[in-house]
């Protein structure tokens, strides 16, 4: 399996500075510790899109950091395409990050100046940065406002100039941190589906993901990773993650209104009733059959009108990893 | 090389670029520029021209220089601290220490515009005041100008990455700057010569770097002095930068490691 991240034993703590108060009431109390990391490993596959999800505080934004060479880890080793993160500059050719913040631009200068910048900073030669600008602003459908300021940018085309700013050097690997965060619900469909069309089908990038938004991990990534108190919780396709914790199969049933009590191979979850009707929604155990359901219904009289399959959705599963781990805990 | 100098380039033209997009702010500093020098030259009016340690200088000549020089030494105090703090606050130093350039050429090159417009706020300084104000220059060596300008530029860079290594290390304000810069603006004989002052303390004005790249920017630029004339004050600036910048750059990759170990440079 090729692997693009492979994180192992990540740890991470920092040390609360000490304000000048607490320096001199207390002068031999030791600094507060927080623990960020308490020992994640990841291992993201080459073209994969790898949601990164967890609460605030989860450690999300440190592991970033910590995979981006920005932050040393205290414990635990990071090989981006094989290469160690200890070769700083090497690892920085292969990585991308596209940050939330709007304010990592020079809000000054226009979007062409800013990647001008970046560019050189990117090792990339006099010659080649004009060029490979133009054609970063035309992906990102950013020519025709390249040259004014950055200030007077909305935060969707910020968001598209950032997509560029993380492509300029072509890195096979992108970390995306929130990056829907500031954006309208149209804005943010449209950079979801340019991710997904043009950066992971067409031009094969990996990207790891990390964002609060369950319904775009949902949608956008093929694994994803739960991330809580500093450890990860669950990993697993999205499929997986939200089938966890669960066992059978549910189905919501609309039947015609009797007062009788509802029996057979199923365990009944909840029921209202609606426009004159019962919805009842139950549970089939694992290895009960949908047809064994129905036909106890049907032979006890039960006129059932509708059936269908109810999909575990990623925002319950993320809610019953966060208690279940919390309660180990 | 190319690289670096490719590098330095970018964060020039980049704080150029946002330097002119104030244009009122720069066409005020240059108005601003000429207020000053009137005002030190007529304030040096009163000021006996027989001084004991003007050395034949006039006073307004002599002001004019320890003041140019003088700002141009806070900047290299000052602004690779003010420089990184500045881009943490704007949010620019995270998405600059992604890129594959060394933290080190992030921190340094952030300063380079500052030197520029410092050395560029000089020749405005001395254009101004040769136009409007009569400045006479007597320069007969321009390789020991070139030199004594060259050598304050890099041992004041040596102080000013280990003031910024301290504030790196400590992430708290900075001892080295508060007491360079008071000592430099009261014994570097950047206002009045250090003979003025009781003669317990003029010894102590040896230990202050500027005093020493005072003497040769005066000597060359306004006396006329020689290289050879000269050669002392540029052997103890050599010395100073053998010994200030490795040490400044020593102690900026300690402090940068330390930095990125606990994270304090893109936590704030």
């Amino acid at each position: 399996m090729n692997l693009a991240i492979d994180a192992s034993g990540i740890e991470k703590t920092f040390t609360k500075k000490k304000s000048i108060g607490e320096l001199l009431r207390h002068p031999l109390r030791p600094a507060e510790r927080v623990q960020a990391l308490k020992g994640v490993d990841l291992q993201i596959r080459q073209g994969e899109i790898f949601g990164l999800l967890g609460p605030n505080g989860a450690g999300k934004t440190t592991l970033l950091k910590v995979l981006s060479c920005l932050i040393l880890p205290d414990k635990g080793r990071v090989r981006i395409l094989g290469i160690d993160t200890v070769h700083e500059t090497q690892v920085k050719r292969l990585l991308g990050l596209v940050h939330s913040d709007e304010r990592s631009f020079y809000w000054r200068l226009s979007a062409r100046e800013n990647l001008r910048f970046f560019a050189r900073l990117y090792d990339l030669s006099g010659s080649a940065i004009d060029s490979r600008i133009d054609e970063l602003l035309e992906r990102v459908d950013m020519t025709e406002p390249a040259d004014r300021p950055f200030s007077g940018y909305s935060s969707g085309m910020k968001q598209r100039v950032a997509i560029a700013r993380a492509l300029l050097h072509d890195p096979p690997i992108l970390l995306m941190d929130e990056p829907t965060r500031s954006l309208d619900p149209v804005t943010a469909q449209k950079l979801r589906d340019y991710v997904l069309e043009k950066l992971k089908r067409r031009d094969g990038k990996t990207i790891l993901l990390a964002t609060h938004n369950l319904r775009e991990a949902e949608t956008m990534a093929d694994r994803v990773a739960i991330l809580a108190s500093g450890t990860v919780q669950e990993v697993g396709t999205v499929d997986e993650v939200r089938r966890w914790g669960l066992s059978g199969e549910r189905f919501t049933l609309e039947i015609e209104a009797t007062g009788d009590t509802l029996r057979g191979p199923f365990e009944v979850l909840s029921e209202e009733r609606v426009d004159g009707r019962r919805r009842v929604t139950v549970l089939i155990a694992e290895g009960q059959g949908f047809e064994d359901m129905l036909r106890s219904l049907l032979a006890s009289g039960v006129r059932v009108r509708s059936c269908d399959r109810v999909e575990p959705d990623l925002e319950a599963a993320f809610g019953r990893i966060l208690k279940n781990k919390g309660s180990e805990a | 090389m190319i690289r670096l100098l490719s590098k330095l380039y970018a964060f020039i033209r980049r704080d150029f670029l946002s330097m002119i997009s104030y244009r009122l702010a720069f066409l005020l500093q240059v108005v601003g520029m000429f207020f000053s020098i009137a005002a030190f030259y007529f304030l040096t009016k009163m000021m006996d021209p027989e001084s004991e340690g003007l050395d034949g200088i006039r006073p307004f000549e002599y002001l004019l220089v320890g003041l140019a020089f003088l700002s141009y030494f806070s900047t290299a105090l000052y602004a690779f601290a003010a420089k990184i703090r500045q881009e943490q606050m704007m949010g620019t130093l995270e998405a600059m220490l992604v890129t594959p350039t060394p933290t080190s050429i992030v921190i340094f090159a952030s300063a380079a515009w500052d030197f520029t417009w410092g050395a560029v706020r000089i020749f405005l300084y001395l254009l101004i005041a040769k136009l409007a104000f009569g400045l006479e220059l007597h320069v007969n060596s321009l390789l020991a100008l070139a030199l004594g300008v060259v050598l304050t530029l890099l041992s004041s860079t040596g102080i000013g990455i280990l003031s910024a290594s301290f504030i790196l290390y400590f992430t708290r304000g900075d001892p080295i700057n508060f007491l360079l810069s008071g000592a430099t603006t009261f014994l570097g004989s950047v206002f009045f010569p250090v003979e003025q002052l009781p003669q317990w303390l003029q010894g102590f004005s040896k230990l202050v770097p500027l005093s020493w790249s005072l003497r040769v920017v005066r000597g060359s630029l306004l006396q006329g002095k020689s290289l050879g004339e000269l050669r002392t004050e540029l052997l103890v600036l050599t010395g100073l930068t053998v010994v200030l910048l490795p040490v400044g750059l020593w102690a900026s990759r300690f402090a940068i490691r330390k930095a990125k170990r606990e994270g304090s440079l893109v936590q704030y």
